[in-house]
């Protein structure tokens, strides 16, 4: 049954709606509308976006630091500490770039989905799949190719194994309407276990005693070390694939189409376009880039699979896609913010004594002051 | 064996019963939060804590309660003050209870319990099959089996329900008599957060015994689905968390006999179980779904 | 002017500002009881404002209020209602899942036990003419029934006065006669009754004296409506008595633009919506879907479009059969559409105008992997019907829009089509001022003079007899009947609206 709203109808209490009149500014020659505001205003847009970021930070690492303090540290040492963890020398340098290498992927397969609207929280099980698929594959070269190539199929298979696993949540939405955010949620559990079956079981290195871990990549499917004996070339990969993005949301047919689609299923469906296929299409694409960070992890890290790799990539991803308002290049940023401070936690943990997960604290803290307070324009009051 | 998995249903069912609880009156009121597992992980932590530093399990109980729904409010707070997305705070509420939990609960890793002991109720849990399923449990299963009725009542019977079914409906419908749907949020979200606390008490302090890191893997987040696939149904919600632990309960019995199923495709079922169910389940149940909830999902940004 | 026992509300120089737009610019209004005043005027004239200033909704810049005799806390829709001032607003405020009771018990607070309360709505409904059951879930009554919940609730909050938003543009002339009844109950119980319409003829079967509003102000306060004539009455609403349409009617052609055979579809609660309907849009032919709202029109143009599940039977556009083959197979034989409800199926938040308007189901020009967005501005530039409906600016983000200017947007975007096969339209002059109203109905009738198939549904009987060549009249979902609009007369056609075929 459908509501009549006349223009003039009382629609909400809360907001007395501007009565319809014949708009008075007629036909003026206007510039295509490019995202174009003067100047200036930008300009005092991204001051008072700079100061409102450095408030919220602040404001988060005063409370962790309260935080610190009930467990016996002493905050301004526990937070140099992650400093130094973070950034102190090319080695922790390296570090933070080193992570936040799958958190960018990781955030990017966040807001691919978002921008057609959709909630891809499995970002974990994706990379997890990711890890596995180029596990899978290098398995099944069995050392036969080398050279770039091999890495280009490691990266298939990688991909092939997030894309697949975001299949899952794609195909119940769109055939079924299923949550797909609440599925890809659960899937991250069960993505854990078939990881931890495939290092146990099939995938086992029979010389490994009490830790389980599987069998070791060759030399030649290791990615080659760019930087400070650590840092490989998937921090340019990943890099390269968020320019890719943003290019892609800014001036394609296909991310106009996904923004319809994020703005309104209904008035996307009605204009002709695949609803189908493009939420398929964004969520695969998102596990693809997922997929893409566990075979970076596996190829330029950790050579191998083991239980526990990647422990909550997926989630900071998530973090670090909401913290750049799923804007592609800004998740650049976001992403090593986030990995300084989950690699800050390792200082935490020496100095302080503090357990590493702590960290976590100071990444919501950020997040929800970012998400509450960090944007002016948001409607304030009844979801 | 049935008798041992229907046992472990129970007794495991209870520390999910209560955040799906928890997550149908703040789904009901309009507002998802993806947050109960983080109120789990407080609630598990703060009746830990409690049970060990004053000896009493029931201060504990109360603690766990008041935890969850503390973490409950900062999610309300900010979705209902500060107009941010729902699924993306939830989940930030969540890091947060695994922040604070990993903090605070480092000391007390590996300490032994105050247990909340299981109270046999005389006569009753001797019956056969039924009484050692029923009513050879701890204080906090009974409670959550009393719980589903009392919800239930409270839904259909009460001016109270009435309230937070219209501010789950049509907020403005129900703003336009007087009554604060916001407040009415608040209420539901910060009660329901308690209820997830109560959830994660009773798991660290009745059913596990122990406290570790992320110790409800996934729990509060099984709620969140269980709530759909009960279609905000609190009776429905009994089958749906039972269902899930039988399923643990199970996983546990065939590996204990041995069986050759592996061990691992078992420890999924019960995360499989949950995503088929909510797979068959949808779209009929999407016509119960609250109103004001549909809106939720249609703004991932 | 002296406040005499018999006045209920009296309003004084209220004056109501958006931003630089004056909706209500010194206002003067009063109710009596034992009366029934129209409140009359155009779309955007401030009547809805004016109310909602009453009703505490809006707070007023200027003025002041009396309710017998007690200035009323202006800003507080509580203070009102405590005062007595109840309000049926045109999109009615009840949840449809809940059933009559609960909507009701929602509004009363605690009073009472659970007996008691159903006996006071079964009480009231049967007093004033409107028996109701208490336990049917709202989703389930027509629009003319939830009304009567609306209207008995504000009664059992014990409202003196009582104000109806345009409470008959959605009920067919049967229903509406019905609902005057209540109305002339209302006033017999001694309350005074507002009536906030832009139909004149209602207005001079129950109105005891009428008010007329003009851009904000009052042209006409609170004279006996048999004082004056129509001609009057529409001059002092639109400052002129507005031309009559052509009435030249193309010579149809013989191609079938649409056949729609044996359609049966099903609403989104599952019930069905529209049943066996069978019928023809030619080339060059206007065909107008008449029926009280909430008969299967929606489902019936969803379904020519593609947009809904047809479950048996069959739709054809332009000879090729596009059944249940997705919305893109209906665009691609050339069939396009106005939705009924815009901001749920058109408007995409964030999205300038100029960005909606490539959404017409059209291919959009290419530029590399994007779009050329400098040609379809240009485009849009060149042709003249944006101007005609005085379309907003373009780079306007749409969500922003009132909903009259929403609507120039989705006519604009389906009038620039190329050459269409079938243009398929709700509501076409919902929301637009008289000039608009106008424009669209001429751009209407060009198209069907160039030879283009149009399907249209209004819920203005007298709009659909001026345009169509045709009416097909639904009722319950079935065809009730198709007749020739040249010579349908306005009874014939509610029988069919309210009884169906059997009429």
């Amino acid at each position: 049954m459908s509501t009549h709203t006349a223009p003039d109808a009382v629609v909400d209490e809360t907001s007395a709606g501007e009565p319809d009149v014949a708009p008075t500014t007629h036909h003026a020659p206007v510039p295509p509308p490019a995202d174009g505001s003067p100047h200036d205003d930008r300009w005092r847009a991204a001051a008072r976006a700079t100061v409102r970021w450095t408030a919220s930070i602040g404001a988060a690492v005063i409370i962790f630091a309260a935080f610190l303090t009930t467990q016996g540290a002493d905050p301004v040492e526990a937070l140099t500490a992650m400093w130094n963890a973070a950034f102190g020398d090319a080695r922790s340098t390296g570090d933070t770039l080193l992570r936040a290498t799958p958190l960018l992927l990781a955030a990017l397969a966040v807001a691919v989905p978002a921008r057609a609207g959709m909630f891809n929280i499995g970002g974990e099980g994706q990379l997890v799949m990711g890890a596995v698929g180029a596990m899978a594959m290098s398995t099944a070269l069995d050392g036969a190719v080398s050279g770039p190539l091999v890495f280009a199929l490691l990266a298939l298979g990688g991909a092939a194994g997030g894309a697949l696993w975001a299949l899952i949540p794609a195909i119940l939405k769109v055939a079924l309407r299923t949550n797909e955010a609440i599925v890809s949620l659960l899937l991250n559990y069960v993505a854990t276990i078939v990881l931890t079956w495939l290092v146990f079981e099939p995938w086992k290195d029979p010389l490994s005693t009490g830790q389980a871990y599987s069998t070791e990549l060759p030399d030649a499917e290791r990615l080659p070390i760019l930087w400070a004996n650590r840092v490989h070339i998937g921090i340019v990969v990943a890099v390269l694939a968020a320019l890719a993005v943003w290019v892609a949301f800014r001036s394609t047919r296909w991310g106009f189409r996904l923004q319809v689609l994020g703005g309104n299923p209904e008035a996307a469906r009605r204009a002709g376009l695949r609803v189908g296929s493009l939420a398929i299409g964004a969520m695969v694409l998102g596990g693809a880039l997922a997929g893409l960070a566990g075979m970076l992890e596996v190829s330029g890290v950790e050579g191998r699979l083991r239980p526990g790799i990647m422990v909550g990539f997926g989630y900071i991803g998530f973090l670090a896609s909401w913290l750049a308002r799923h804007h592609p290049l800004k998740a650049v940023l976001a992403s090593l913010v986030l990995a300084a401070i989950a690699v800050g936690g390792n200082g935490l943990k020496i100095s302080a004594g503090v357990s590493g997960a702590a960290v976590n604290v100071l990444m919501a803290l950020v997040l929800l002051a970012v998400l509450g307070w960090a944007r002016p324009n948001k409607r304030v009051g009844a979801p | 064996m049935i008798e041992a998995v229907c046992v472990g249903a129970v007794a495991g069912g209870t520390s999910i019963l209560f955040p799906t609880l928890g997550e149908l009156i703040t789904e009901r009121s309009g507002v998802i939060n993806l947050g109960t597992e983080g109120s789990m992980l407080c609630g598990a932590l703060a009746a830990y804590i409690i049970g060990i530093e004053t000896g009493s399990p029931w201060l504990g109980v109360v603690a766990g309660l008041v935890a969850g729904a503390g973490l409950a409010a900062v999610h309300a707070f900010l979705v209902l003050h500060r107009g941010a997305n729902q699924i993306a705070t939830g989940l930030v509420v969540t890091f947060l209870g695994l922040g604070l939990t990993a903090l605070f609960g480092q000391d007390y890793v590996g300490q032994g319990v105050v247990a909340l002991e299981p109270v046999a109720i005389p006569g009753l849990a001797s019956l056969p099959f039924v009484g050692p399923v029923l009513f050879d449990h701890d204080p906090l299963t009974y409670l959550s089996l009393l719980a589903v009725p009392a919800l239930w009542w409270v839904l259909v019977g009460t001016r109270a329900g009435l309230q937070l079914r219209a501010a789950g409906e049509r907020p403005e419908v129900l703003r336009t008599f007087g009554t604060s749907p916001r407040a009415v949020r608040y209420a539901a979200v910060i009660g329901g957060g308690g209820l997830s606390g109560l959830g994660g008490a009773q798991l660290a302090t009745a059913f596990t015994r122990n406290w570790s890191e992320g110790m409800t893997v996934g729990r509060g987040f099984v709620a969140v689905g269980l709530v759909i696939f009960a279609a905000w149904d609190p009776r429905k919600a009994l089958v749906g968390a039972y269902l899930f632990s039988g399923a643990i309960a199970l996983q546990l019995q065939l590996q204990a006999q041995g069986s050759d199923i592996s061990r691992y495709l078992l420890a999924a079922l019960p995360y499989l179980v949950v995503i088929i169910s909510l797979a068959s389940l949808s779209r009929r149940r999407l016509h119960a779904a609250p109103e004001a909830l549909n809106h939720v999902f249609e703004h991932a940004s | 002017m002296t406040t005499g026992d018999d006045e209920l509300i009296v309003a004084r120089g209220i004056t109501q500002r958006f931003g630089t737009l004056v909706a209500n610019d010194g206002v003067d209004f009063d109710v009596r009881t034992h009366e029934v005043h129209g409140l009359l005027g155009e779309n955007g004239a401030g009547k809805s404002t004016l109310m909602k200033v009453l009703y505490g909704v809006n707070v007023p810049q200027e003025g002041t209020i009396a309710v017998q005799g007690a200035p009323l806390q202006l800003g507080s829709p509580a203070a009102s209602r405590a005062a007595g001032i109840g309000m049926v607003f045109q999109d009615l405020r009840l949840i449809p899942a809940f059933t009559v009771q609960e909507n009701i018990d929602l509004a009363l607070g605690g009073r009472g036990t659970r007996g008691e309360r159903r006996r006071l709505v079964v009480d009231a409904g049967e007093r004033f003419g409107m028996p109701i059951d208490p336990d049917r879930a709202v989703r389930d009554l027509s629009l003319a029934e939830r009304q009567r919940v609306e209207i008995l609730r504000v009664l059992l909050l014990d409202a003196k006065v009582v104000i109806l938003d345009e409470p008959t543009s959605a009920l067919a002339p049967q229903e509406v006669d019905g609902l005057l009844a209540v109305v002339d109950q209302m006033r017999q119980a001694g309350l005074g009754v507002v009536i906030i319409t832009h139909k004149l003829a209602e207005t001079r079967t129950i109105a005891d004296r009428a008010t007329v509003l003009r851009g904000g102000k009052v042209t006409v306060g609170g004279v006996d409506p048999s004082t004056c004539t129509d001609d009057e009455l529409i001059e002092h609403m639109v400052g002129s008595v507005p031309p009559p349409l052509p009435a030249e009617r193309v010579p149809r052609r013989n191609e079938t633009a649409l056949a729609v055979s044996g359609l049966h579809v099903a609403g989104s609660d599952g019930r069905p919506a529209v049943r066996d309907a069978t019928f023809e849009v030619r080339a060059g032919e206007l065909v107008g879907v008449a029926g009280v709202s909430g008969n299967g029109q929606r489902e019936l143009l969803e379904a020519v479009l593609g947009v809904r599940h047809v479950q048996e039977g069959s739709v054809h556009i332009a000879g090729v059969e596009t059944t249940n083959r997705s919305p893109i197979a209906a665009l691609r034989a050339g069939a396009f559409g106005v939705p009924e409800d815009l901001v749920q199926d058109a408007v995409v938040p964030g999205l300038s105008v100029l960005r909606h308007l490539a959404l017409s189901g059209e291919a959009v020009p290419r530029r590399g992997l994007g779009i050329d967005w400098r040609r379809i501005h240009d485009h849009v530039e060149q042709r003249p019907e944006p101007k005609r409906l005085n379309l907003a600016a373009l780079d306007r983000d749409v969500a922003t829009l009132s909903g009259g200017n929403v609507q120039r947007v989705a006519l604009s975007r389906m009038l620039l089509i190329d050459d269409p096969t079938l243009l398929v339209v709700a509501y076409p002059s919902r929301g637009l001022d008289i000039a608009s109203v106008r424009a669209t109905q001429q751009l209407l009738l060009e198209r069907r003079a160039q030879g283009v198939a149009i399907l249209m549904v209004s819920e203005d009987l007298d709009e659909l007899m001026s345009l169509a060549d045709r009416l097909v009249v639904l009722h319950d979902g079935e065809v009730a009947g198709i007749v020739d609009a040249a010579d349908a007369d306005r009874s014939q056609i509610g029988r069919l609206m309210l009884q169906g075929a059997a009429a």
